[in-house]
């Protein structure tokens, strides 16, 4: 176990970009599906690669310096990258992720020339780059390369929609960019070094120090953009909402919880001596996190337009990986790390069986759908299967997550964010499961408040068989329930100490074991009263309808669109963050 | 200090301009002027007075110098910049194309009661209906 290759550590990266870099020079010479193997061959070989590294990350982090530029009597010249047990699995996750959808994904563009896979593998390898660094300006690299393949591959079906969503997509993670980039200035400046290890030496030398405390706040502000958390969530619903299909399964599983992902990295490793960073942030995440659990749960059960629901629901599932950042405990983050793997998986199943219904029955309006899914009852199982995960069936790693983070919450004795990523989680099951009743079951012929919600027309390639697109979705499920527990038990501690460079914990908290079902059931009854609205008595409509209208159409209303206002949300979201860490 | 107010003043106004545009090529430009800021900061962070540039071809190494990561981060940012540009100009270009304007108000993506929107939506619904299996 000890003699491993450090040399390998590059090769997760390397593989995607290298046989994206050969389809691009060779694109127009590839036979039919060959992009398509070949796609999934290095995304495969990336999982396998990462769980190989991850499984030998056990004893402790494996680090590899590019070009042999290891330190030196403490000075960093070099760019390193550094691999815990954490982020080698969360790698390996990816990578398995990206194999399912290029699977799902077959034959879905049609005559591209491999365009398609080509952004995905750099996407892939951004992201596999993103978890492995450990050097601040690699990252912010690793965070553009990233969002640039994202940009293009939301726009690509050059429809109107898509590209305005798409442009304010990019507009808003740009400035993420360039916040990203002037806090890494500043702790430069400050500490002159770029590599983790150094700069967190360096902070918890300086003490106090307001350059340090602003170079965290807008780090933080960029890795929350790209997370999607209140106040700056408005680009996801855009994006995730026109993006095609199984691009917005990569997004939901993978793109937003690794910022968060990148966050947790950066306020633990980096930040960790910084006691006024340390301070201020239980309280700013909690807070922040709770709100977005609601407001993106509360959103999702508005929604009409499938994609835009299940937008909604990733948000407010970001922030309760957040309030799990928040907690700042080991148990915490490491609930978090196994919430993104858990949410990954399910959400990733969601949106391909939203791709499935768009392929077989060229609508993903809600409305529009009601009992036309009769014909693919399976697609219905695994959406009401992944509905019941997604609001907190206790089972599987999605649960196990949840457990995690809601122990860590309950220690610490933060009970409003316990409570608001129960209910958060309560309404984004309700808002799928009322989605699956009505697609496929054809209940709910009143359509309430979601007829009001946005839609549109859209549709994707039919011609692929069903089971095509069936296996990916149903292998997604069965690793989040099947994946056995113990296993991750035995791991967590090891690997959440490990990840936030921390002495190892024992044992991981875990929360109330009725919390879950009270989920469940919230949720039930919120999809149960959405479908069955019409057989309810007068009053209790009436009296719901009246206090519930007028929020929601300013939530709406709130919702614009407009990339001005997202500018100006993004502002008073910075503010907040260098307002909370001030008073700290 | 004055790079910091400097950078800070151009991200501001830039943010300002995004904010109230109505037409997106000037959001362009503006997204160019906040990232102008981080120009400026990185720059600025980077100087020292009295050095020269880091290169040593003509000066004997040990000369102070200027920092020379800084720099490579600027270089870094324009290649950032300049990818961004281009995207969201095609981006732009492709959506006048299809919605004839370049106006952010009239260009939103799907919203309720857009030409695009519901109607035309529930009515493909109903077709859907007829046609179902």
């Amino acid at each position: 176990m000890t003699a491993f290759p450090a040399v390998l550590l590059p090769l997760p990266v390397a593989i995607p970009l290298v046989v994206c870099a050969a389809m691009l020079a060779t694109a127009h010479l590839l036979p039919g599906r060959v992009p398509d193997i070949l796609a999934t061959l290095a995304a495969l070989g990336v999982a396998i690669l990462s769980a190989f590294i991850a499984a030998h990350a056990a004893d402790g982090p494996l680090v590899y310096w590019f070009g042999g530029w290891e330190p030196r009597d403490g000075v960093h010249l070099g760019i390193g990258f550094s691999v815990d047990e954490a982020s080698g699995w969360v790698a390996a996750f990816i990578g398995l992720l990206y194999a399912l959808t290029f699977v799902f994904a077959w034959g879905f563009f049609g005559r591209t020339h491999g365009h398609f896979q080509i952004l995905m593998l750099l996407f892939l390898a951004a992201m596999v780059g993103f978890c492995f660094t450990r050097d601040m300006f690699n990252l912010f690299v690793w965070f553009e390369v990233m969002s640039v393949a994202a940009f293009a591959l939301t726009a690509y079906h050059l429809e109107e929609s898509a590209l305005s969503g798409a442009i304010n997509f990019t507009v808003i993670n740009s400035l993420a960019g360039f916040l990203m980039l002037g806090g890494i200035g500043l702790i430069y400046a400050q500490t002159g070094t770029l590599d983790f290890e150094g700069i967190a030496a360096a902070v918890a030398r300086g003490g106090r120090d307001p350059v340090v405390a602003g170079a965290f706040c807008l780090v933080a502000a960029a890795l929350m953009i790209k997370g999607a958390i209140v106040p700056f969530q408005f680009w996801l619903a855009d994006a995730h909402a026109v993006a095609p299909s199984p691009v917005s399964v990569i997004f939901s599983g993978s793109m937003v919880s690794l910022g968060l992902f990148g966050l947790a990295k950066v306020s633990a490793v980096v930040f960790a001596g910084s006691d006024q960073v340390q301070h201020g942030l239980p309280v700013l995440l909690t807070a922040l996190g709770s709100f977005t659990a609601l407001l993106g749960g509360w959103m999702a059960l508005l929604q009409r337009h499938l994609k835009r629901m299940l937008a909604f629901s990733t948000i407010s599932h970001a922030g309760i990986m957040l309030t799990g950042i928040g907690a700042l405990s080991a148990d915490g983050t490491g609930g978090m790390l196994v919430y993104v793997v858990g949410h990954g998986l399910v959400k990733g199943a969601l949106f391909m069986v939203a791709g499935i219904l768009l392929a077989t029955r060229a609508s993903i309006d809600e409305i529009a759908l009601r009992g036309l899914g009769r014909g693919i009852g399976p697609a219905g199982i695994a959406m009401a299967i992944a509905g019941l995960l997604l609001c907190g069936l206790p089972i599987g790693v999605l649960d196990q997550g949840t457990r995690g983070v809601q122990g860590a919450l309950a220690q610490q004795g933060h009970g409003i964010a316990l409570a608001a990523g129960a209910i958060g989680a309560a309404l984004t099951g309700a808002a799928v499961l009322r989605a699956a009743g009505r697609i496929f079951l054809g209940l709910g012929p009143d359509s309430g408040d979601e007829a009001g919600a946005p839609s549109e027309d859209e549709r994707e390639k039919a011609n692929r068989p069903l089971w095509l697109m069936l296996a990916p979705c149903c292998a997604l499920l069965v690793l989040d329930v099947g994946l056995p527990a113990h296993l991750i038990e035995h791991a967590l501690p090891r690997a959440a100490s490990a990840f936030m460079h921390r002495p190892a914990v024992d044992t991981v908290a875990e929360g109330p074991g009725w919390l879950p079902w009270m989920s469940v059931l919230a949720a039930l009854a919120g999809a149960a009263y959405g479908l069955l609205r019409d057989r309810l008595p007068a009053f209790v409509v009436r009296s719901v309808g009246a206090t519930q209208s007028a929020p929601t159409r300013a939530l709406e209303a709130l919702h614009s669109g407009l990339i001005g206002d997202y500018a100006a949300w993004l502002a008073v979201g910075v503010a907040i963050i260098v307002a909370m860490l001030a008073l700290a | 200090m004055l790079p910091y107010a400097v950078a800070a003043w151009l991200f501001g106004i830039g943010l300002y301009g995004i904010a109230t545009s109505r037409n997106f090529i000037h959001l362009v430009g503006c997204l160019g002027v906040c990232q102008s800021a981080t120009y400026v900061l990185l720059l600025g962070l980077g100087y020292r007075w009295g050095s020269i540039a880091p290169i040593f071809y003509d000066h004997p190494p040990g000369t102070p110098a200027v920092d020379p990561v800084m720099q490579a981060l600027v270089l870094t940012d324009i290649v950032v910049g300049a990818t961004l540009t281009a995207l969201l100009l095609v981006l732009t270009i492709q959506a006048y194309k299809r919605g004839g304007s370049l106006d952010p108000e009239k260009l939103r993506p799907m919203r309720a009661g857009s030409k695009s929107g519901r109607g035309q939506g529930s009515s493909r619904g109903k077709d859907e209906e007829r046609t179902a299996p």
